[in-house]
């Protein structure tokens, strides 16, 4: 191989030769317009033939699955001891015949191949509302069982009535006209059924629509209920009504934006003057709400910064010390596997006052016991590719000393690490995090472990709270797991996990758990870590993600319910207090957000932001590239770390921004009295 | 006849002055850099980061360059949790396609009979368990399919006619063959002096070996026993051990030159380059200039041996020329941290 590098016409005459071998001959295969039924098997047979029509037989041919050989690839699988392959599932999937040509050339094609669905076995139209009214679309849902069992929803069915009170669409939409029996027939695959359908006379003479509020702010969550009464003046129970908005916006270039629920949430993103409207059939009742600004901006102030200026800062943890003065440690990354240690009893006057250096490239994670004596830090890229955690006594940090190292299982490198009532909780290798022991600091002892326990498990986080893990697993979501609350019996040596939530881009990697003071409902706020476009070292790093509000009120049916998408910037880590959200968004700075009240869609776009500032400094190691890492709330001041800046501290002011130093043009958020 | 033609143009290109190309991966830097060598004084190219994630470290570990030298391959060993292949274009240095693998994906070599790459899955940071061998279709970058082999398999080199692939498992201490073409292992050598490894009652094997490179012309591979201190000789034909080389502390990595003369090995733990005249049987070590040896790529033409050096938390790795008539390093130059994968790409005139 290595003669083909070294000499640039040797190579050229065998790649030529190879090229020839490509260029002339093609890969046939009675694969070419294959169509195979589930469960059936089929034996390629495949050779190379050039454009004369020549055959050329192949040394060997590899096939294979274009998908791979993960589980989406198993719809069709290949038995290379066998030579054959296997339709699985239905669909057009992709198979590739590599040809290896008698002197070695290889020549490839890729072959669609058809496996048919399996015959329609049954057919199903349900109904998905307990009563239908004259004038109103009725609701369906259309269902294909077929012979292997598997099922198909929305297949396009062939519908059609004699009943002359329904009508249908071209695009299957049914609508109820008039009261009475109506037959919906459907047919599929030469398969026939029918749904018989009882419209009802829209018995609603008289609509009312209540509110909580007729003015509201800018996202409050403001519950609409629809009444309807027959001619008795009777309230009619369970009528299926439907809830929309319109509305005007106080600036004419923007729209009345918002969110309207199918239970009568609604939720506005913008000042102006809404109308609320319920229906059912031809009747409804229709409701004004004047929507004004929350006016809660403030004013963010810089109040004082350590700054890193020769290496990228990562993670970072305020602690009172046990002198009762307040420090910060900070980690490094991509560095030397430095910690620096801060005095910030004076925010405005960061010390930097120690630094410990181990044997590491990435000191991703800090963090420090609740009694302020005890810091654990992880390891990344050790010299040794042991990594592990370094547990360190700070009980003076003036004088930080290293008290063990502790490397059994978590040789993988330590992205995340918590501290929790004498034990730590150390993520291994991006897989799983182990839970060890350090009431005698200086041996520490593995005492559980936690895993997802699904092929491909991945995780990223951890966090304790009140007994509570919360482990952060991309793909799979958060995980909440028992480690000493008691809700499912678990402890540190026994964690269990009882609740679990995730979502489709499978991007979770932090979790922080929010019980709002101000409705009593439990969130967990997921957060994402998107780099959309990649690395790139010559330009701003492009981020994206956001944070997503899970309602965890009922432990069994966590329900999305929220996000703060701050346009253009992804999240990274964040910190909640007395609803307030403080969350860094890379280089969108660290924005403050006003997570009070009920929480319904997007947060960002209902004008929550209480205020934000930009992390970077002039004298950082990379000047005025602000990219925040995390924020943490501590005695009153925002404190923040930067990847290119390093630590700072920042105080949310009771001022509302001064609008002389904004542009003219800026149309801050008028507050209605 | 090629190699007649070989010999030819190597005796016309005497007379001239060649720059070396090759790539080296800087594994806490998460970056690639292409350098080149003119005899005298390394210089780094181009430094090209790779991974997707900015603030994640994701381990660029194994390179190799395909045959006809369009492309190179790079795999990223950390990932959420699988590791990936990526192809970059030697033309642009950009990256033109990706695929997941298995855990912690280290070294590959393309075959030159089938075309297809085959990359072990280190699985360093995992459990001990048996991992596997990705094979990738580097045209569609599609893995067609994980071989499993033994406990931390790396070292993944391709015999001379395209129709083997090597690998050794580090815990299991175990020597793999893979038939190219039917994806399947061949055969399974113990390379431990107590005999067959048995996975259930798994230990770690003291011979810990980390490489297996094909002799260029003769029957044989070699094992670097990184936990054993020594080269180990395997008869391919025969298929049992023939000769145990001792070495100096954790020999790492090797290559032998396209001559067959010099096999040369990375000696991890002493921060050292053991360079073997194997006809003569003359051992040299030379001294690298920063700790943790790591990689090596010897040139086509037999006269350099460019070797990566990890270097220990904030220093740079390196690159270390080591003059393979001289025994004597040359040249060196300070690339992103933790250099590690290193593959040659080509000689210009």
């Amino acid at each position: 191989m290595k003669k083909f590098t070294f000499n640039l016409i040797v190579s050229a005459l065998l790649l030529s030769s190879s090229t020839m071998f490509s260029q002339e001959l093609v890969v046939k295969s009675n694969l070419e317009g294959l169509t195979m039924s589930v469960g059936e098997t089929f034996k390629p047979t495949s050779f190379a033939e050039n454009l004369k029509g020549e055959k050329t037989m192949c040394q060997a041919v590899i096939y294979y699955n274009k998908k791979g050989v993960f589980s989406t690839a198993k719809a069709v699988t290949v038995n290379r001891g066998e030579g054959t392959i296997r339709a699985n599932e239905p669909g057009t999937h992709e198979i590739v015949a590599l040809c290896i040509g008698q002197q070695g050339q290889r020549l490839s094609r890729t072959f669609p191949v058809q496996v048919d669905f399996p015959k329609a076995k049954e057919i199903k139209i349900t109904l998905s509302s307990s009563k239908v009214y004259e004038d109103s679309y009725i609701p369906l849902d259309f269902e294909v069982v077929d012979e292997m069992n598997f099922t198909r929803k929305n297949e396009f069915f062939q519908l059609s009535t004699d009943s002359n009170n329904i009508e249908i669409d071209a695009f299957n939409n049914v609508k109820a006209v008039s009261p009475g029996k109506a037959v919906l027939s459907a047919s599929f695959d030469n398969i026939s059924t029918s749904l018989t359908i009882d419209v009802l006379e829209n018995p609603v003479v008289k609509l009312e629509l209540k509110a909580g509020l007729d003015v509201a702010r800018t996202g409050d969550v403001v519950n609409y209920e629809a009444i309807g009464y027959d001619k008795s003046g009777k309230r009619i129970e369970g009528l299926p009504f439907s809830y929309t908005f319109s509305g005007k916006a106080v600036d004419k270039s923007n729209t009345a934006s918002g969110l309207i629920m199918s239970d009568g949430k609604f939720v506005a993103e913008v000042i102006g003057d809404y109308m609320i409207s319920a229906s059912i059939g031809s009747s409804s009742v229709s409701r004004p709400l004047k929507v004004v600004g929350r006016g809660i901006e403030r004013e963010v102030l810089k109040v004082g910064k350590g700054v890193v200026t020769d290496k990228h800062t990562s993670d970072f943890w305020v602690f009172e010390g046990v002198d009762g003065r307040d420090y910060a440690v900070t980690g490094t990354w991509g560095a030397d596997g430095t910690s620096f240690f801060w005095d910030v009893t004076d925010p405005a006057n960061i010390k930097k006052i120690d630094s410990v250096k181990v044997d590491a490239r990435t000191v991703n994670d800090v963090k420090v016991s609740q009694d302020g004596r005890i810091s654990v830090i992880g390891r990344e890229g050790a010299s040794d590719r042991k990594n592990g955690i370094i547990i360190l006594d700070v009980s003076n940090p003036y004088d930080v000393k290293i008290l063990s190292e502790y490397t059994k299982n978590l040789t993988g490198g330590v992205h995340n690490v918590f501290i929790d009532n004498d034990h730590v909780y150390a993520l291994s290798g991006s897989q799983r995090y182990y839970i060890i022991n350090i009431k005698d600091p200086k041996n520490p002892v593995e005492v559980g472990m936690f895993e997802v326990g699904k092929e491909g498990q991945s995780i990223h986080d951890v966090w304790i709270e009140d007994g509570i893990a919360y482990s952060s697993n991309w793909r799979d979501g958060v995980y909440l797991v028992d480690v000493g609350n008691g809700i499912a019996d678990g402890s540190p040596s026994n964690p269990v996990a009882f609740a679990n939530y995730d979502y489709a881009t499978g991007a979770h990697h932090a979790t922080f758990p929010f019980k709002s003071k101000s409705t009593g409902k439990f969130y967990t706020v997921l957060g994402d870590e998107i780099f959309p476009d990649g690395v790139d070292e010559n330009n701003p790093n492009i981020t994206a993600g956001f944070l997503h509000f899970v309602d965890f009120s009922d432990l069994d049916n966590p329900v999305e319910v929220a996000k703060y998408e701050l346009p253009g910037q992804g999240s990274h880590n964040y910190w909640i207090e007395d609803d307030i959200l403080y969350v860094a968004m890379y280089g969108g700075g660290v924005r403050i957000v006003d997570i009070s009240g009920d929480l319904l869609g997007d947060l960002y776009r209902q004008g929550r932001e209480i205020g934000y500032i930009m992390t970077g400094t002039s004298d950082g190691y990379i000047p005025n590239a602000t990219m925040s890492w995390g924020a943490q709330l501590y005695k009153g001041y925002v404190f923040y770390s930067d990847w290119n800046s390093g630590l700072g501290s920042s105080k949310v002011s009771d001022l509302k921004p001064d609008n002389s130093k904004a542009n003219q043009y800026i149309n801050k958020t008028p507050i209605i009295d | 006849m090629s190699r007649l033609l070989f010999l030819l143009l190597f005796t016309v290109s005497l007379g001239y002055s060649q720059d070396y190309y090759f790539y080296a991966a800087a594994e806490s830097d998460d970056t690639v850099s292409l350098i080149s060598f003119d005899g005298e004084t390394l210089t780094e190219e181009e430094r090209i980061p790779v991974g997707v994630m900015k603030t994640e470290n994701e381990g660029p570990h194994g390179l190799t360059v395909d045959p006809s030298g369009e492309y190179w391959y790079l795999s990223l060993a950390h990932g959420t949790p699988y590791g990936s292949l990526v192809k970059y274009s030697t033309t642009t240095n950009r990256p033109v396609d990706k695929t997941t693998l298995g855990m912690f994906p280290a070294s590959m070599q393309i075959s030159s009979l089938t075309g297809l790459l085959y990359c072990v899955n280190f699985n360093l940071h995992g459990e001990m368990k048996p991992s596997s061998v990705s094979v990738v279709d580097p045209e569609t970058m599609t893995e067609i399919k994980q071989i499993q082999t033994g406990v931390m398999p790396h070292g993944s080199r391709i015999s001379p006619n395209g129709r083997f692939q090597y690998s050794v498992a580090m815990m299991s201490g175990e020597l793999f063959e893979v038939d190219a073409l039917t994806l399947e292992v061949n055969r399974i050598l113990s390379l431990d002096k107590g005999g067959k490894m048995n996975h259930k009652g798994m230990h770690h094997s003291p011979v810990k070996p980390t490489w297996v490179t094909p002799h260029p012309t003769k029957p044989l591979v070699y094992v670097a026993g990184n936990g054993s201190n020594e080269i180990i000789e395997i008869d391919t034909d025969l298929w049992k051990i023939t000769n145990r080389i001792d070495t100096g502390k954790g020999p790492y990595n090797i290559d032998i030159s396209s001559n067959g003369k010099f096999l040369v090995a990375t000696l991890k733990g002493d921060a050292k380059t053991l360079v073997w005249e194997i006809e003569k049987k003359n051992k040299t070590v030379v001294p690298n200039n920063t700790s943790v040896s790591h990689g090596v790529v010897i040139s086509p033409d037999s006269k350099y041996a460019f070797v990566t050096v990890e270097g220990v938390g904030g220093e740079p790795g390196l690159i270390d020329v080591i003059d393979l008539k001289k025994a004597k390093v040359v040249s060196s130059l300070k690339i992103g941290k933790q250099a590690g994968g290193i593959a040659f790409w080509k000689i210009e005139e």
